[in-house]
């Protein structure tokens, strides 16, 4: 069934008798349907260039509209026209070859020196060798001898000086060239000249580059669609083939009745206008050409070009089958392999199901089934695809037989892809194993949710279900989250827990975290273990207890950051809290070592369970916000006052000083931007100070400053926000410089210099904004919000260059970095062959 | 429990590096500040940040928009600052504009009359002598000093324009200093030792002026190092700067993958950018580079010279619907003949 490799591809420009040779029609007529809806013979729907309609047999053929593969015809130009693609060409072509003799501007001797270089790099490419060849450059080098050139060294004729008019119009000395004297001019340079080139003249002859008959591509590149009030719209290409032929007609007859030169050379031009635009829409220096509703045309080069295009839009880009899209939300009962999907769309995916001698009684088991997990369609040895339905059923149990391929539902352990866009990273795809659920969101573990960069606001994820064995084993072994928990960006974990696991994780490892029996069976029983740990001597059981449980008895870690102490010992965490930099966002260092140690399928576990069992500690304790969290003690406030006061004095200081010119510029700024420099230093001071005060005064019970210390959510930042004062709003990194004459909001007096003119806003969230505090505050939101959809756009084309640069690079079996021609990027891959997915792997 | 040995931390056999170094380097750059920012507190010259710092790097930008240099010292030297002051004076470029107080142009008897400044010529240590030696290397133009008056008059007069314009010349002209140095400030290192920070970058002037340790001196314009040191050196400058503009914005990633970047960026031996007019438009395959950017050109350019491709890479084989040759689809299985001939006879 294996379908032909290509091995190869070959670009050339078709010549006319190739154009001829490939045509099944010449085309006449300028247009395309009769009266009677009929398809004109010779017109631009001619049947032999097969058929759009259904119903109707292609001429040339005999297919009808899925086998017939559609038909080239062709337009004889009554006077040749240049391409306009291959104007600047055709420029080079004749500045490099003499006007009279049509030899190259260059002795024998000259192309000599150079023609073994492009001989050897010809030979080179058919004998398809990798030669890393300054083609291009031999190229230019060659031509810019050739326009050097001012006098013919074959016949000594002194040389006129060429222009090329954009787009396609040429004049020598002045005077305009015809395109049917190019072409003779072209057609007289010697196959030897046009190789010494660089050219082939197999693959290019000169004088193609000038069209005298033009390739009508077939009517199914070109489908005219069937309005609802049944009128008939052209494609564009139609459109512009119509035009084209229309004054090729009108040119032959005044050619044919002798019409005066003007006339006839107004046509040509207007032929060359028309082949042009069918060409391409955007050529420079030519009007675009419209259709009626003023839209302009979508012409050949239009249909390649740019993200829609032919390449980007539908050749590297395709529509699949088997594949789902819905929202997602997330499920802390799914370990981060799995996925719930939903029943409906179980029913509707399918996974091949290959019929051999040992499984023939469960395929035919499969085939009788009247619900859910049943069999949908039949493929038979001959590849004919049935469908199974009640009355075929039995029919088709006797037929089927080994080699037969059924195609089942999908069911709980099949494995599906799971994609979310923007696809930044590899880790954007894994494979989930299937868990059907009701309800009709796709859901995956919350850890899960990281490496896409999806939350449950509303995101949605595709689903793509792999068909062949192959694709399922690749997805299997190379996809799933179990094995990816470490980034290949930087080899640290990039699944872990989050938020309230954080917040719970921090409640039940802390120091004076104890439970009951009763709580900690519980807890323990959430992740299905039925034993208790060792109890302290009051009979309760602290929370480092309750979560080594989790841990391998052999595991041992100890860990140290800064101030931070953890040591695990055989499975026993004795001493220090488990908090975000162990198991979350700040590193996942033991997520890391368990992962290595434990291996994937313990990682899988583990993450659930701790997950779990955060969420039960955090349950106990009782996670809630309230108003009065952010009511804060009177003191907070009136150090909050003083921090203002003491900002508002020295900004007045750093202006008096300024004003007495005894503010010394910081080397490199002028005194000016000292000053403004100073200033944004002195408020930001303002907020270190409020953050230190809130540190002190607030009681370490407070929920809000627990959720920003063990960084499960929010900063403390967000704190001093909400209960003290909003401090400097910032636009464009500095503070906001633009607004009314002389001041920022008709608020304020012009020339005040206190802070909160230029946005250092006194007021909190709790308290409320004033309305120029307000303003400050909505031009900072804007701000951010304006550069955080650039940033989108530009680093999205960032990654697309850094992939195109880079996506052909692979390591070779040695270990060498090399690009898709074999050229050594690396003699062994980043200096030792290690991977960056474990290089944060200690190895023993 | 496994025992983790070192080769099972090798990567594996035709994995698609450079798609993961790219991903690596791409995906965290949504994170990243697009505008350069200055901080307060820590002065220092002016240099470009975040994402426009790493598509300058990427893109391989002839010039640089903040260009900078880190000037070492000799052991000597560095920790005497009035040496390093005498070497800072050579440095920045000083313009006439910039050193006088005023100036007067009768554009009649073409006399340009210049006002020097007394306290921006002590703080370079010059003397007006010194300018109007400066001045009268100039052709056709005459120059005397009374004090601190300088008169330059230019000997032969052709139009009142073109007198202008050599006046505009003589005022933007560099008295001291190295081409391309707009400012230059001395730093103290924690050490004790002094080291000069530029804006503008120089290195082969810079490297000649004796006193300078030209093994520690550093110019992040890959360029310039690459004209001084050659691409290997190069390919450092740009996997380290690609490397300090990520890790600055608080993102963590293998030196792996910017080296990847870097070497693949001098494996031409020139450095080159990531695109279309660098790697992605260089690329053997003419579907590849199509499917790039400008299309048609590349089409067009490959019928005329006949051009064929291969279908080696991965972008053309995705557009034409073959598998692609990284990783799984490297592996080929190949089967002896003579296993082929028994296991048709059974």
């Amino acid at each position: 069934m294996q379908a032909e490799i290509i091995d190869h591809l070959r670009f050339t420009v078709i010549s006319p008798a190739m154009i001829k040779r490939m045509s099944v029609a010449k085309l006449i007529v300028p247009d395309t349907y009769n009266e009677d809806g009929y398809p004109i013979d010779g017109g631009l729907i001619d049947q032999r260039l097969g058929v759009i309609d259904p119903g109707l047999k292609c001429k040339t053929c005999g297919g009808r509209v899925k086998s017939c593969p559609g038909h080239f015809g062709h337009i004889d130009l009554v006077r040749p026209v240049i391409h306009s693609e291959f104007a600047k060409m055709i420029y080079l072509l004749l500045q490099s070859t003499c006007f009279t003799c049509h030899k190259l501007l260059i002795t024998q001797e000259q192309v000599q020196e150079i023609r073994p270089i492009i001989k050897k790099t010809i030979e080179a490419i058919e004998e398809d060798e990798h030669v890393q060849l300054g083609e291009e450059e031999i190229r230019e080098l060659l031509f810019k001898k050739l326009k050097s050139s001012k006098k013919c060294p074959h016949c000594g004729t002194a040389q006129r000086k060429l222009k090329l008019e954009r787009p396609t119009f040429f004049y020598m000395e002045g005077n305009k060239m015809k395109p049917d004297e190019i072409h003779d001019w072209l057609a007289k340079i010697s196959d030897d000249d046009v190789r010494s080139l660089g050219m082939d003249p197999e693959a290019a002859r000169p004088e193609w580059l000038v069209l005298t008959a033009l390739l009508v591509p077939p009517v199914n590149v070109r489908p005219s669609i069937t309005l609802e009030t049944g009128e008939r719209s052209e494609d564009d290409l139609t459109h512009k083939l119509v035009d084209i032929m229309r004054i090729n007609q009108r040119l032959e007859q005044d050619i044919d009745a002798g019409a005066p030169q003007i006339i006839i050379d107004d046509l040509w031009e207007l032929l060359q206008y028309h082949v042009t635009v069918y060409f391409n829409n955007e050529t420079p220096g030519v009007p675009v050409a419209r259709h009626r509703s003023t839209r302009p045309l979508k012409t050949l080069a239009q249909r390649l070009k740019g993200k829609e295009g032919r390449l980007r839009y539908n050749l590297s880009g395709k529509r699949v089958n088997f594949s789902a899209r819905t929202v997602i939300s997330s499920d802390s009962s799914l370990t981060i392999n799995q996925v719930g999907i939903p029943s409906k769309f179980a029913e509707g995916l399918t996974v091949p199901f290959y019929v051999t001698l040992w499984n023939i009684e469960k395929a035919k088991e499969l085939l009788q089934r009247q619900e859910y997990p049943m069999a949908v369609n039949l493929i038979t040895k001959e590849g004919i695809r049935k469908r199974i339905g009640e009355t075929n059923k039995e029919e088709l149990v006797k037929e089927v037989q080994p080699g037969y391929v059924l195609e089942r539902q999908l069911t709980d352990g099949d494995i599906v892809l799971m994609n979310r866009q923007p696809t930044l990273h590899r880790l954007s795809i894994m494979a989930h194993e299937v868990k059907v659920l009701p309800g009709r969101t796709m859901r995956i573990n919350s850890s899960a949710a990281y490496p896409y960069g999806a939350d449950f606001d509303g995101d949605e994820m595709n689903l793509h279900v792999p068909q062949s064995l192959e694709a399922q084993s690749e997805a299997r072994y190379l996809m799933q989250p179990k094995n990816l928990v470490l980034s290949a960006r930087d080899g640290r974990p990039i699944m872990f827990i989050e938020e309230d696991e954080i917040i719970g994780a921090y409640l039940l490892t802390k120091d004076d975290s104890y439970y009951s029996k009763e709580e900690a069976s519980m807890m323990l029983s959430t992740v299905g273990i039925y034993e208790l740990p060792k109890h302290e001597k009051n009979g309760t059981y602290s929370g480092r207890a309750i979560f080594s449980m989790l841990l391998p008895k052999t595991f041992n870690l100890d860990y140290k950051s800064g101030d931070q102490r953890v040591t695990i010992k055989n499975g026993e965490l004795t001493e220090g809290i488990i908090n975000e930099k162990l198991v979350g966002m700040g590193g996942g260092a033991l997520i890391l070592a368990l992962f290595t140690e434990c291996g994937a399928d313990f990682i899988e576990k583990f993450l659930l369970n701790i997950a779990k069992i955060s969420l039960r500690a955090a349950y106990k304790c009782g996670v809630t916000i309230g108003m009065s969290d952010y009511y804060l003690p009177d003191a907070v406030e009136k150090e909050s006052q003083q921090i203002i006061a003491q900002a508002d004095t020295k900004v007045h200081e750093l202006l008096k000083r300024y004003k007495e010119k005894k503010l010394e510029s910081l080397p490199g700024y002028t005194v000016k931007q000292t000053l403004e420099l100073e200033t944004m230093a002195e408020l930001e001071t303002a907020r270190t100070l409020a953050i230190k005060a809130l540190n002190k005064h607030v009681p370490p019970t407070n929920i809000i400053k627990i959720m920003a210390m063990v960084k499960a959510r929010g900063s403390i930042h967000n704190f001093v926000q909400t209960s003290m004062f909003l401090g400097q709003q910032a636009v464009r990194a500095g503070r906001p410089s633009r607004g009314f004459a002389g001041r920022i909001l008709p608020y304020f007096k012009k020339g005040d210099k206190r802070p909160e003119v230029k946005g250092f806003v006194h007021s909190s969230f709790f308290t409320g904004l004033s309305p120029a505090d307000f303003y400050m505050h909505a031009m900072g939101a804007r701000d951010s919000a304006m550069s955080k959809s650039l940033v989108t756009a530009v680093s999205g084309y960032l990654q697309r260059r850094l992939i195109n640069a880079l996506q052909d690079i692979y390591v070779d079996e040695n270990l060498a970095a090399k690009d898709a021609s074999g050229a050594l990027i690396q003699s062994i891959y980043g200096g030792d062959g290690k991977d960056p997915m474990k290089e944060k792997v200690k190895v023993k | 429990m496994a025992d983790i040995k070192d080769n099972e931390t090798s990567v594996v056999p035709g994995e698609a590096v450079g798609t993961v170094a790219a991903q690596s380097i791409g995906e965290p750059g949504t994170q990243m500040v697009l505008r350069t920012f200055h901080s307060a507190g820590t002065a220092s010259v002016v240099v470009s940040k975040g994402l426009p710092r790493l598509i300058e790097l990427i893109d391989a930008r002839k010039r640089p928009r903040f260009p900078s240099m880190h000037i070492y010292f000799d052991k000597g030297i560095s920790s005497k600052y009035e040496k390093v002051r005498e070497i800072w004076r050579m440095l920045e470029e000083v313009r006439l504009s910039s050193l006088i107080k005023g100036f007067d142009e009768d554009l009649r008897s073409a006399t340009l009359t210049l006002n020097l400044d007394r306290d921006k010529l002590a703080l370079y240590e010059l003397t007006s002598r010194q300018i109007v030696a400066k001045l009268a290397k100039r052709e056709g133009l005459q120059a005397s000093a009374e004090g601190d008056i300088v008169k330059a008059k230019i000997n032969k007069r052709e139009s009142l324009k073109s007198t202008r314009t050599v006046f505009v010349h003589v005022l933007k002209s560099a008295i001291i200093g190295i081409v391309g140095i707009s400012k230059a400030i001395i730093q103290q290192s924690e050490d004790g030792t002094f080291f000069i920070v530029t804006a503008g970058s120089n290195l082969e002037e810079v490297i000649k002026i004796s006193g300078i340790d030209a093994t520690r001196t550093y110019s992040d314009d890959p360029f310039e190092v690459n004209k001084v040191y050659g691409i290997e050196a190069a390919r450092n400058i740009i996997a380290n700067e690609i490397m300090q503009t990520i890790t600055e914005e608080g993102i963590t990633v293998s030196f792996r993958h910017v080296g990847l970047l870097a070497d693949t960026m001098c494996s031409f031996g020139a450095i080159k950018g990531a695109g279309r007019h660098g790697i992605a438009g260089n690329k053997e395959s003419v579907l590849a580079r199509a499917a790039f950017e400008e299309t048609v050109k590349h089409f067009i350019n490959a019928s005329v010279f006949g051009e064929r491709d291969m279908l080696r890479g991965t972008a053309e084989n995705i557009l034409i619907g073959k598998q692609i040759t990284l990783g799984t689809g490297r592996v080929r299985l190949s089967v002896r003949k003579s296993d082929i001939a028994k296991l048709s006879k059974k």
